[in-house]
């Protein structure tokens, strides 16, 4: 009977084991694993803040301090409102993954605990289209949002990342869209 | 009114229709004017209705966008949800568009100094609201309600207050345009009115002068033709009387045995005969008068040689010429061509012309009948001329026009005593005329008078003239 209890403990231990182990490899895809596979295509996703805003230029760093709340203000004294798509979103996605590090819940708990603490002033504007992006980036001198290459047009200013535009090489951000035939 | 008795007399004479058409025409002129008046004034109130309705909507449409403007920039503070905050943005921004749009056309069409000034004005004053509108955009798309509506009352209420102030400015100089263009149009409507009540007034006087005239013309006219009656029925009675009177003398001296022997019975037939014949001549004078009067005479149209017809013009003329003392000179072209007239209408024309030349020719005793041919061209037909001259008393200019009147006679012919009956010149032009010629005269006071006779030449007739090889082409009657 203890051999029994101890081998059927040894059973829970061992799946107990396979299932850490498999919740560790899903979260290392989530941190750092690239986002593109075999069905999909990337297009350049840029950074546009309101064509008043005398900002060119931004690290990738000063990207990561701005899109996580950690930055409120830009050189010229007005307010940074931070503009994104809507959970899901592969834009959402990229940024997420690519400039703050975070999956979408690690970023929702960033912006509920700064918001809690006191450490982040206002929350993101979350816009439905990448239309309404623009719409909101063009009323709004504070506001900075992204968008894919496509849906850029003369009502926004698209800035450096790191001195790289997307037709640089080295340019780091890509949003993977599926392909359609 | 001499003057006025014998225009009217004169037109009478011609056609009261003429003047009828004169007052028609001017009706006509008169009343395009008024209705041209009246439809210059219709289309100015159109225009200026319809520029007022026009420019009451721009304004209205021009406060509604102002309104609209702010309206939907203030919607935006009542959704967080930021998809529908970009929306108001979007139609906020719209209706500005449409307000900017409104101010440059009212700009545009400012009329005057004090327009162009306001236009400017509300330019500023709007690009002054806008730039707060967009703060107070911004403010709400960030989240920051609180700072939005500071702002908003603190720079937005006014510059929005100064703007609808312009508007009202706007429209109450859009009033007082209107008020001006109204007066204008009211004392342009009276003096259209006046112009219609004084074409009107000028009509009604012009249609009441045509109708008397016409009326007073008629009057004239029957007055006229009652004197010339008269006088002659004096002539025609005298013209009979005479030889009236010589027949019943000589007829009472047969009666009562004064005439015994035989060269006196003959000397008496031969007056009774002579007076008798002049009798027959005047009544049948008298009666194809008549006969030409209502037109029923019918005349038989066919080819004559002029040879022909003035052979039987001097044979009914011989005995005329020969008791008057006269000389008849007969001067012809040779070859002649055919004619078509009438045979007896011809001759009786052309024997009142002998007539009246032997009666009006002076002391000169000497008649000349001239025959020509014109051959035409490609417009007018050829014809003969047969003038008939004479060196008599002539016939002043002031009555050439009225010689052919029946009834007519000079006051000169009255004065010199020549009996007549005024119908001799009346019957040869219609006689001329209902043959398809013509009657013209050329006369010289003291000097004597041609009346000739155009007669068209035959057309596409077989007819060739006779050739009379013996026959003098001037010869003459004594």
């Amino acid at each position: 009977m203890p051999g029994t209890t101890r081998s059927i403990t040894r059973i829970l231990l061992l799946t107990l084991l396979v299932f850490l182990l498999q919740e560790g490899s899903t979260s290392s895809v989530h941190a750092g694993a690239p986002l593109a596979d075999q069905g999909n295509a990337s297009e350049p996703l840029v950074i546009v803040v309101n064509r008043s805003n005398p900002v060119d230029d931004l690290t990738f760093d000063e990207l990561r301090r701005i899109f996580l709340g950690n930055r409120s203000h830009w050189p010229n004294g007005r307010r940074i409102t931070l503009v994104m798509r809507e959970p899901g979103e592969p834009e959402r996605k990229t940024v997420l993954h690519e400039i703050c590090g975070m999956n979408e819940e690690q970023f929702k708990n960033h912006f509920v605990h700064g918001l809690f603490t006191g450490e982040i002033l206002v929350s993101p504007k979350i816009l439905s289209s990448p239309v309404g992006v623009r719409k909101f980036i063009f009323n709004v001198p504070g506001a900075i949002g992204y968008l894919r290459v496509g849906d850029v047009d003369d009502t926004v200013k698209v800035v450096h990342i790191d001195e790289l535009l997307p037709d640089d090489k080295g340019y780091k951000l890509h949003v993977q869209v599926p392909v359609t035939n | 009114m001499e003057l006025l008795d014998r225009w009217l007399s004169a037109a009478s004479r011609h056609n009261a229709v003429l003047l009828l058409f004169v007052v028609c025409c001017g009706v006509t002129v008169i009343g395009a004017m008024v209705i041209r008046d009246m439809q210059s004034a219709n289309s100015e109130a159109q225009r200026m209705y319809k520029s007022s309705v026009d420019g009451l909507e721009e304004i209205g449409e021009l406060q509604y966008d102002a309104q609209e403007t702010r309206r939907t920039t203030l919607y935006a503070l009542t959704t967080t949800d930021s998809n529908l905050q970009v929306e108001y943005a979007d139609q906020t921004r719209e209706a500005d568009r449409r307000v900017r749009n409104g101010i440059a056309e009212y700009a545009r069409q400012a009329k005057g100094p004090e327009e162009q000034a306001l236009a400017d004005r509300l330019n500023r004053d709007w690009t002054a609201y806008l730039n707060v509108r967009d703060e107070v955009l911004a403010s709400i798309l960030e989240g920051s309600t609180t700072e939005a509506v500071s702002l908003d009352l603190a720079g937005g209420v006014p510059a929005f207050e100064r703007v609808r102030q312009d508007l009202n400015e706007v429209k109450r100089l859009f009033g007082e345009d209107a008020s001006r263009e109204q007066a204008s149009l009211a004392e342009s409507s009276r003096r259209s009115s006046s112009r219609i009540v004084g074409i009107l007034s000028f009509t009604f006087l012009l249609s009441a002068a045509a109708i008397w005239a016409i009326q007073r013309s008629q009057m004239l006219g029957r007055m006229q033709l009652a004197k010339l009656q008269m006088e002659f029925v004096a002539s025609v009675s005298h013209e009979l009387r005479t030889p009236l009177a010589v027949i019943r003398s000589a007829a009472d001296n047969i009666a009562d045995g004064l005439v015994k022997n035989k060269e006196s019975l003959i000397r008496y037939g031969t007056v009774l005969q002579h007076q008798s014949r002049s009798m027959g001549e005047l009544v049948d004078q008298i009666l194809l008068f008549a006969s030409t009067e209502d037109r029923k005479r019918r005349v038989v149209l066919q080819p004559l040689a002029v040879e022909r017809i003035m052979d039987v013009v001097l044979a009914d003329t011989e005995a005329l010429i020969r008791e008057s003392g006269f000389t008849l000179e007969l001067e012809t072209e040779p070859n002649l061509p055919v004619v078509m007239a009438d045979l007896p209408g011809i001759t009786q024309c052309l024997r009142n012309l002998v007539g009246n030349a032997v009666k009006y020719g002076g002391a000169d005793h000497k008649v000349t009948l001239r025959v020509s041919t014109s051959p035409g061209g490609d417009k007018s037909p050829g014809e003969v001329r047969i003038a008939v001259s004479d060196r008599g008393i002539g016939i002043d200019s002031s009555e050439i026009g009225r010689i052919f009147e029946p009834f007519y006679r000079s006051p000169r012919v009255h004065a010199s005593q020549i009996h007549g009956t005024g119908l001799g010149l009346a019957l040869a032009r219609r006689l001329a005329e209902s043959m398809g010629g013509s009657l013209s005269v050329h006369s010289q006071v003291a000097v004597g008078s041609t009346f000739t006779l155009h007669l068209p030449l035959a057309q596409g007739e077989d007819l060739q003239p006779a050739v009379d090889e013996g026959r003098p082409s001037r010869m003459s009657i004594t």
